[in-house]
């Protein structure tokens, strides 16, 4: 502990010198080599193989039981030119993406904020709203989420007690997306979680500190909790982002893999499925996934790139 | 005469393209040998239970065959199977779909059994029309294990309290709508129709389609209708939908294509559209007791009907132990030892001997289908030409549009337009 | 110091004064909402199947029947009881690897400084984009190969190599968040980059660790995938495939099994939960030396 204690006077502590640069250049890539080993190993071994192997297809017209056979370009220029089914899917994803990636992560981030505090029973609290997403992608979901949303569901009998009737929300095409949005938002465990854990090494001495100085609660919110918390927000916008887009499950379980009603829920990745399994087109379906790995790409370099204006590292 | 083993560890070298692999003309000197062989199909719990117990039974009979079993849930079934298959590990026993049997077999992935016929298979009995029901190109594909017929399921004292003859054999397209609005007429409840709505519904669709002469697909693999049959078709719902007959769009969105989404089950609707075999399913989740006739008719029409095989057993092309797996075909379909055990679950037997042994044994929801089955009779026709590649991709847009008409994104006539151009452009990219 | 970590005066004080009462009504309000579809599933579970459906959606049973838990546990060939032990033991195996291999790759990407380090970064991350569905088909041909088809191996090894990019950026994030003093001064004593990394960076890591724990238990007891592609013989079935051995759209499904199953199978994530959450507090211990 006692290398812990004389750090902990701050930040004066003396940098290392640079003599010797060159050696230890060669010492750090040694060993950053050595801790990458496993994923190395993995990404060699099981990942990269099975992912070139599909991009490969991609230019083959492939139907699963016969032998691939090369196309070039076509299935690309074909998602392009004549699919409507793709604009269909892109415009799906895009709106789900847009929509339930903010309002779970700003859900996830106000109730880990209460959540955060002296309160009694939080283990309960926390418990609690961790369950929705323990349930995961059970098939029990489609039928849960029909006794909500269906015409003579849960949310229509309390909307019923204020003098409205709703429609059927998860079979009228106008609707049913946004079913599944309260689905994703609802399943807001995991980006809780890690916020949580994120703010739990935000030391509270720096909120006593604040406090003295007489910062107001949103003073120290903007001050303290963003710039601190932004590394995890970073990382839950990232992550949350290419889930959306790969989203699957929801989809197919509650649609029954239709994407149904008219193609309201059909999600990108439920459209490759459909092409793969149901249509036996692999060939166009990986096609379709090495598209949507540019688009998720290209999202997700456009966040890196905005990092230096707001996540703020220690380092 | 040698045994040509595929050696399986060598195909699998060759990596992605093991599918499409020349079938193997040579069969075993002896057909007693005994082997393993792996079985999968789809299905829930209670089918699992059975098909496990005629398992069991058949290699207590032949205990130098083993049997390795897998089923899965409709939903999961296919890309597993496609995926072992395109992976070099198919099973050998496979349970094979109506529709998805011609992808399979066109594309080579399971064999003809006619060489087993009157030998491992002794299903002469079956008839010509189970028989050809489960042919591809004129060579037999799969053993029938169920013969199947689409129906109207309804709830008969529903009807009774509305003051209304329940639909019937021979009921007419037009008395079934008269009959719909008369129950609406008699009928209290806003919540509950006369009965769901049929426009989504291929298998109704077809049976429409041929009680007007036409079909789904004509020999030649083109469509066997026009733009003013489909329009035709979304006009008939549509006008069924203004009268309040059948239940609104969103009601019938909910349908997935299983039995505890229909209009029926949740009590939506009195009436309600399924294949035979799946009529136990609805009796399940229903409280009250439930009939079930065939589909309406044509005054001066054609029959519309045909029996279809629920679901057939087939053999892989690469099974290496293709006259073990058509022995236990034989046992589980032909054999009364195995066929009872299968019960009715997987749909009515084709053979008649085998149906007379287990009409004894059935509850009463099983002795209606049964009876469907015989009482249709002259509501059979011919079986219809194959469905082209292409079929099952078809039938989902066919939905999409008819739920585009019922939510009135676009009208009846231009519905049917949409569809015929569709499924065009679907066929000739096949 | 413990009693700051139970009663966190600072932070109570830091956030506007809201009504204890009021604030456990809003809490307790959220929560309903949270559960009620499991209350459903729950109530499900107990009635007859023909009520399940028909549309009325209350809570409370016409009438209650246990039936569905032993009909369930013992419906299968094989008892729930093997299903669960398989789905312990490969998500214990899977975590295990999975915290290990990632806090390693993980610490070389935030901490280390080597060649090519963001291309590594950038290409792992791009692990994350591509639909596992394109690769279902020459993974199984590679893992066939390998001999480990109808085996737990695809789905537990592959965790010893991180393949999951989730579970590294993840960690990669919280450990940029340690003070590099503490590494650069441990580094000046003469430490090597392994003794900083199990001397310092994972104990003072306890956070995210117990959320990847978390994280990749409950994921892979989730998983259904893997164990549907993989996974034969029913010997071997996880939770998952057993759960869905009940349900079959074309035709008759049990659904009071599969509810009351899926109730059980939610029983033991709870209590992983449960335990490691513990850990996610007790990491604000160390948080106090930060700074």
């Amino acid at each position: 502990m006692s290398a812990y204690d004389a750090i902990e006077g701050g930040k004066s502590a003396a940098r290392p010198e640079t003599s010797g640069w060159l050696a230890r250049a060669i010492h750090r890539n040694g060993a950053g080599y050595l801790f990458l080993a496993p994923w190395l190993i993995g990404f060699f071994c099981l990942t990269l193989g099975p992912a070139l192997v599909s991009l490969y297809l991609s230019f083959t017209d492939f139907d699963l039981l016969t032998s691939p056979e090369f196309v070039g370009a076509q299935n690309y220029v074909r998602m392009v030119t004549a699919d409507a089914k793709f604009a269909a899917a892109i415009r799906v994803t895009l709106v789900y993406v847009a929509l339930s990636v903010p309002l779970k992560l700003a859900f996830a981030l106000a109730i880990a904020m209460v959540l955060n505090r002296g309160m009694r029973a939080l283990p309960a609290y926390r418990a609690i709203f961790y369950l929705p997403s323990l349930l995961g992608t059970s098939v029990a979901i489609a039928v849960l989420w029909r006794q909500l949303f269906a015409a003579d569901g849960f949310v229509n009998s309390l909307l019923a007690t204020v003098g409205i009737e709703g429609p059927s929300w998860i079979s009228n095409p106008n609707y049913s997306l946004y079913t599944l949005v309260v689905l994703s938002v609802w399943q807001f465990g995991s980006p809780m979680i890690i916020f949580l854990a994120g703010l739990r090494q935000i030391p509270a001495d720096m909120y006593e500190a604040a406090s003295l100085d007489g910062a107001s609660s949103r003073r120290q919110f903007l001050r303290i909790t963003l710039p601190l918390l932004s590394p995890v927000i970073f990382f839950n916008v990232v992550i949350q982002t290419i889930e959306a887009f790969k989203a699957f499950t929801p989809a197919f379980i509650i649609s029954g893999g239709s994407g149904g009603p008219i193609n309201s829920t059909l999600f990108y990745t439920l459209y490759l499925y459909q092409e793969a399994f149901s249509y036996f087109r692999m060939g166009y379906a990986s096609a379709l996934a090495w598209v949507l790995v540019i688009i998720i790409a290209i999202f997700t370099a456009f966040s890196f790139l905005t990092t230096k204006y707001w996540v703020h590292y220690d380092d | 005469m040698t045994s040509t083993r595929i050696d399986r560890r060598r195909l699998l070298g060759t990596g992605l393209a093991v599918a499409g692999l020349p079938l193997l003309g040579a069969r075993r000197a002896l057909a007693q040998e005994g082997g393993n062989i792996r079985m999968m199909w789809w299905g829930g719990d209670e089918r699992a239970r059975r098909t496990n117990s005629a398992i069991d039974r058949f290699t207590a009979a032949h205990p130098e065959v083993s049997v390795e079993a897998e089923s899965m849930g409709w939903d999961d079934y296919w890309a597993r199977l496609a995926t072992q298959v395109a992976g070099g590990n198919a099973p050998d026993f496979i349970q094979m779909d109506y529709r998805y049997m011609f992808e399979y077999a066109r594309r080579g992935a399971i064999r003809p059994l006619d060489e087993f016929l009157g030998e491992e298979l002794k299903i002469s009995d079956f008839g010509d029309v189970n028989l050809d029901s489960c042919s591809v190109d004129g060579k037999l594909y799969g053993g029938n294990v169920g013969v199947n017929s689409f129906s109207v399921i309804f709830d008969s004292a529903a009807w009774q309290e509305a003051g209304v003859e329940a639909p019937s054999f021979g009921t007419t397209w037009d008395g079934f709508a008269e009959k719909c609005a008369a129950f609406t007429e008699g009928n209290v409840s806003s919540r509950v129709h006369a009965t769901a709505d049929g426009s989504v519904q291929e298998g109704l669709f077809e049976v429409w389609l041929r009680t007007r002469g036409k079909a789904l697909y004509a020999p030649d693999g083109t469509l066997g209708y026009d733009a003013e049959d489909a329009g035709a078709w979304f006009a008939y719902w549509a006008e069924m939908r203004k009268a309040g007959s059948c239940v609104p769009a969103d009601v019938q969105a909910l349908y997935k294509n299983s039995p505890e989404t229909a209009p029926l089950v949740s009590g939506r609707s009195v009436t309600d559209f399924a294949y035979s075999n799946q009529f136990a399913s609805y009796q399940l989740l229903v409280p009250k007791e439930l009939s079930v006739v065939g589909a309406p008719v044509l005054d001066g029409g054609e029959p519309g009907q045909y029996l279809k095989p629920s679901q057939m057993f087939s053999i892989s092309s690469t099974s290496d132990e293709p006259e073990i797996a058509a022995r236990m075909i034989n046992f589980l379909i032909r054999e009364p030892e195995g066929a009872k055990l299968l019960g009715l679950d997987r749909g009515v037997p084709a053979s008649p001997e085998i149906r007379e042994a287990i009409i004894p044994d059935l509850d009463e929801t099983g002795r209606k289908v049964v009876e469907l089955i015989s009482n249709l009779s002259p509501q059979i026709g011919a079986l219809p030409p194959a469905p082209p590649q292409g079929a099952g991709e078809i039938n989902a847009v066919q939905i999409r549009i008819a739920q585009e008409v019922a939510f009135e994104a676009v009208s009846p006539e231009d519905g049917g337009a949409r569809l015929v151009d569709e499924a065009a452009a679907i066929l000739e990219r096949a | 110091m413990t009693d700051a970590v139970n009663d966190m005066p600072g932070r109570g004080s830091a956030y506007p004064r809201l009504n204890s009462t009021l604030r456990h009504a809003l809490l307790i309000a959220v929560c309903i909402v949270m559960i009620y579809p499991i209350l459903w599933m729950l109530s499900g579970s107990l009635r007859p199947a023909s009520e399940l459906f028909g549309g009325e959606a209350g809570l409370i049973p016409s009438q209650v029947t246990l039936s569905a838990y032993p009909d369930g546990w013992f419906g299968l060939q094989v008892t729930f009881g093997r299903f669960f032990a398989n789905s312990l033991i490969i998500s214990v195996l899977a975590t295990i690897g999975n915290v290990l291999a990632a806090s390693l790759v993980a610490y070389a990407f935030a901490r280390l400084r080597f060649a090519g380090q963001n291309f590594w970064f950038a290409l792992m991350l791009g692990t994350l984009m591509l639909p596992y569905h394109v690769t279902l088909i020459p993974q199984y041909v590679l893992f066939r190969e390998l001999g480990w088809v109808n085996t737990w191996l695809p789905l537990i090894v592959p965790k010893y190599f991180a393949v999951d990019a989730f579970f590294i950026f993840l960690m990669v994030q919280f450990f940029r968040g340690i003070p590099r003093e503490l590494d650069e001064a441990a580094r000046m004593d003469g430490c090597s980059a392994w003794r900083i990394y199990r001397k310092i960076i994972l104990p003072l890591s306890m956070p995210v660790l117990a959320t990847a724990a978390i994280f990749s238990f409950i994921w892979t007891w989730e998983d259904f995938f893997g164990p549907l592609i993989y996974i034969s013989e029913m010997e071997n079935y996880t939770v998952q495939l057993g759960l869905r051995s009940f349900i079959d759209s074309s035709g008759t499904s049990s659904w009071n099994e599969l509810f009351a199953m899926s109730i059980l199978s939610l029983v033991p994530i709870f209590l992983i939960f449960l335990f490691f959450q513990r850990l996610l507090i007790e990491g604000i211990a160390t948080t106090g030396m930060k700074r």
